[in-house]
């Protein structure tokens, strides 16, 4: 064997060890993303022989074309709906389903596993259960409200309402999985610490909250955020079953557009531009979270 | 080895080689209708001519996938040899170039007429003069009527209106018998749009495909047809998902939808209600002016191969022809294209003799099909969800002339017209 001092046979050890997973995410990741950056600057159709260079006119079309630009803001409407309702949700229930497990653990682990269905539950299935529920007419929830004499709102199909519907899908779907971590930060917080803030004058339930629980959550309300804030960014499965964007392009969300227009459309050139646009979305926003976040949290 | 034995064998080999020559590759969508058809047309057409070995591909999940699949496919070398595509999608393979034309194979139209080609369903597969695809099935825009509502709002079915406005008269009664119970309703969508047009004696696109012209009076009496429904039928805002489910579940009164959903419509219907088919009504003075905008799939062949393009040429007069047709008939709920199967009761006889609404459905397919207008370039299937975005604001109350109008604009805009 070759005469290595220690250290450089502990780099060449790491470098084994993280050296194929470098490489795979090089050839999956990078230049996938390399190659789509170059395509979103060329007139580029699938199954088309040659391509034109085209210079920024695919990100002026998104930015100048109405569905385009609405597309944009209701990705941003979704994101802004979805993230504080599932957060201040999920923190809520978590908060009282870990109370309750100190007078019955029993009927929290239901709640809890209740609560955590639609995460583990397909969201395909799930929404096709919605759809049903929400029929404009023979829906259980609008023949409810017809019951009782209020007015049935056409959840899917009136233009103005649907990406309320859809957010408030989204905030189902997510709260489950916010809770269970929720749930994780909360378990760690150590008792002396409500002793002593009860100590120091923090009597009430609120005083408590503020002074203990939200900042001892503070990482895992950054891991939430930044999660919820991705996935919402994310939104597809719901708007492709249920609304196809529509009606006339009424929820359509940058995801979707993507889908649309690279594969019913085929337009794979102005695709690939929606892609960057959404990757900067995403990784502008997860910066600025962490950023701004991070100051305020205390790791312990 | 005795000499006259090994020649023998390598002979025999030879032929047994022979008789295996042509192993042609099949693509087809859409399993859930087409798996078990599929399967039935390949067994038969092999034990019919048994030098031909026939391969089904993995089935693509819809027909915009697998148009997808055939473009990826091309490109990278691994084509099928024949492939069933929506008959509004084998355009994007022509644009490309990927489909070959079939007229060398027709040879005499005349002859090939007589073998159960209309010229109106052979339309379907023309571009420019050249055929390059055969409808294998077909769908057109009917009316589904539930009669138990009709009944109900004080209308029969024996004296059934036969005229928009005699429709949109029923519908406003059936909707009036409750706040769950609506009386009619049409996709806000290209193709169902185009139906209404063809039946006003409008064309989506002038012949030589240079402009749109949905915007003339049959275009405008057509989107009038979409306002009417609204504000004198209370059309409701449903999404076609939404339709699909009141329909059967007896809350609809008068549907305007594919012929291809009539299996599923009766079967999820069941006992509630008898589901009857009406054919879509005609306006146009000159019935032969009216036409009726035909969904479904048609067959293209893909390989460059001499030998294989014959074994694909049986094969596609196979599925085309009277033995294929009964068994996609039978077994898929479309509409036949090859005539023989209609004016033959020897094919099709005892399925027609209990299945009333498949014949009024497939009557209207013989007498009205015609293409389903595929916006030309690249933009084409995109202006399909503007002309659905339209419609939508056209059923929520929006101007009709107006909107399509505007419409018309936006698409010679999108498609370089002008």
């Amino acid at each position: 064997m070759f005469n290595l001092s220690r250290k450089s046979r502990e780099a060449l050890t790491d470098m084994m060890l993280a050296g194929p997973a470098t490489l795979a995410m090089g050839m999956l990741i990078f230049i996938p993303v390399i190659i789509v950056a170059f395509l979103s600057f060329t007139d580029y159709q699938m199954g088309a022989k040659t391509l034109r260079w085209v210079g920024v006119d695919n990100y002026a079309t998104l930015i100048s074309d109405p569905i385009g630009r609405r597309a944009i803001v209701n990705t941003l409407l979704y994101v802004a709906i979805v993230v504080p309702f599932s957060i201040a949700l999920s923190l809520l229930v978590a908060i009282g389903l870990h109370g309750m497990a100190d007078w019955s653990p029993s009927f929290s682990k239901a709640l809890r596993a209740a609560y955590f269905l639609p995460v583990a539950a397909t969201l395909v299935a799930m929404a096709l259960a919605w759809q049903m529920l929400l029929h404009p007419s023979i829906g259980l929830i609008n023949m409810a409200l017809i019951h009782v004499g209020l007015p049935a709102p056409a959840w899917f199909s009136d233009r103005g309402l649907v990406m309320y519907t859809l957010a408030l899908i989204g905030i189902w779907q997510s709260v489950g999985y916010n809770m269970v971590l929720f749930l994780a930060g909360l378990a760690v917080i150590p008792q002396h610490l409500y002793d002593a803030a009860e100590v120091d004058g923090a009597v009430t339930v609120w005083d408590r909250f503020w002074t203990v629980t939200w900042p001892m959550l503070g990482p895992t309300t950054l891991f939430v955020a930044v999660i919820t804030a991705t996935n919402a960014f994310r939104v597809f499965e719901t708007v492709a079953t249920l609304t196809r964007g529509g009606p006339a392009f009424a929820s359509d969300t940058l995801v979707y557009a993507l889908y649309r227009e690279g594969f019913v459309y085929f337009k794979v050139s102005y695709a690939s531009a929606i892609t960057i646009v959404f990757f900067v979305f995403v990784c502008t926003l997860t910066i600025v979270q962490y950023r701004v976040l991070q100051k305020r949290v205390h790791y312990t | 080895m005795n000499k006259a034995i090994f020649i023998a064998a390598l002979g025999f080999a030879l032929v047994t080689a022979q008789a295996q020559a042509a192993d042609i590759r099949v693509h087809y969508a859409i399993p859930t209708i087409w798996s078990d058809t599929q399967e039935k047309l390949a067994d038969v057409f092999m034990q019919k001519n048994p030098d031909i070995k026939v391969t089904i591909d993995g089935p693509a999940e819809g027909y915009a996938d697998g148009v997808q699949r055939l473009l990826r496919e091309s490109v990278a070398g691994n084509l099928p040899d024949v492939a069933y595509v929506g008959l509004n999608r084998w355009r994007a393979l022509e644009a490309r170039g990927i489909t070959k034309p079939l007229d060398p194979f027709i040879g005499n139209p005349m002859d090939f007429e007589k073998a159960g080609f209309s010229a109106a369903i052979r339309s379907l597969g023309i571009y420019k003069g050249k055929q390059h695809a055969l409808a294998t099935s077909a769908s057109t825009m009917v009316m589904y009527v539930n009669p138990d509502l009709v009944k109900q709002a004080g209308g029969s079915m024996e004296n059934f209106p036969t005229t928009f406005d005699g429709i949109i008269q029923l519908a406003a009664k059936i909707d009036a018998l409750g706040d769950s119970v609506e009386g009619v309703w049409i996709g806000r969508h290209d193709w169902r749009f185009q139906g209404v047009l063809g039946s006003h004696g409008g064309r989506p696109l002038n012949d030589d495909e240079s402009d749109v012209t949905f915007d003339s009076d049959a275009g405008v009496a057509a989107a009038t047809i979409y306002s009417r429904f609204l504000k004198e039928g209370g059309m409701p805002t449903y999404g076609q998902n939404d339709a699909r489910q009141a329909f059967p579940a007896g809350t609809l009164g008068i549907f305007f939808e594919s012929s291809s959903l009539l299996n599923k419509f009766t079967e999820a219907a069941g006992k509630n209600f008898k589901v009857n088919v009406l054919p879509t009504p005609v306006v146009v003075k000159d019935k032969s002016k009216a036409y009726f905008p035909t969904g479904g799939s048609a067959i293209v062949m893909l390989t460059d191969d001499a030998e294989k393009q014959s074994a694909v040429w049986r094969y596609m007069q196979f599925v085309t022809g009277p033995e294929g047709a009964k068994i996609i008939v039978e077994n898929t709920g479309y509409a036949p294209t090859n005539t023989i199967v209609l004016s033959d009761d020897a094919y099709l006889g005892n399925f027609y003799a209990s299945n009333q609404n498949a014949r009024v459905a497939h009557a209207q397919v013989a007498a009205h099909a015609g293409p389903w207008y595929a916006y030309p370039g690249p933009e084409g299937v995109a202006v399909t969800d503007l002309i659905g975005a339209t419609l939508v604001e056209i059923s929520e109350g929006a101007d009709p002339k107006t909107a399509i109008k505007a419409l018309a604009d936006t698409v010679r805009g999108k498609l370089g017209m002008k």
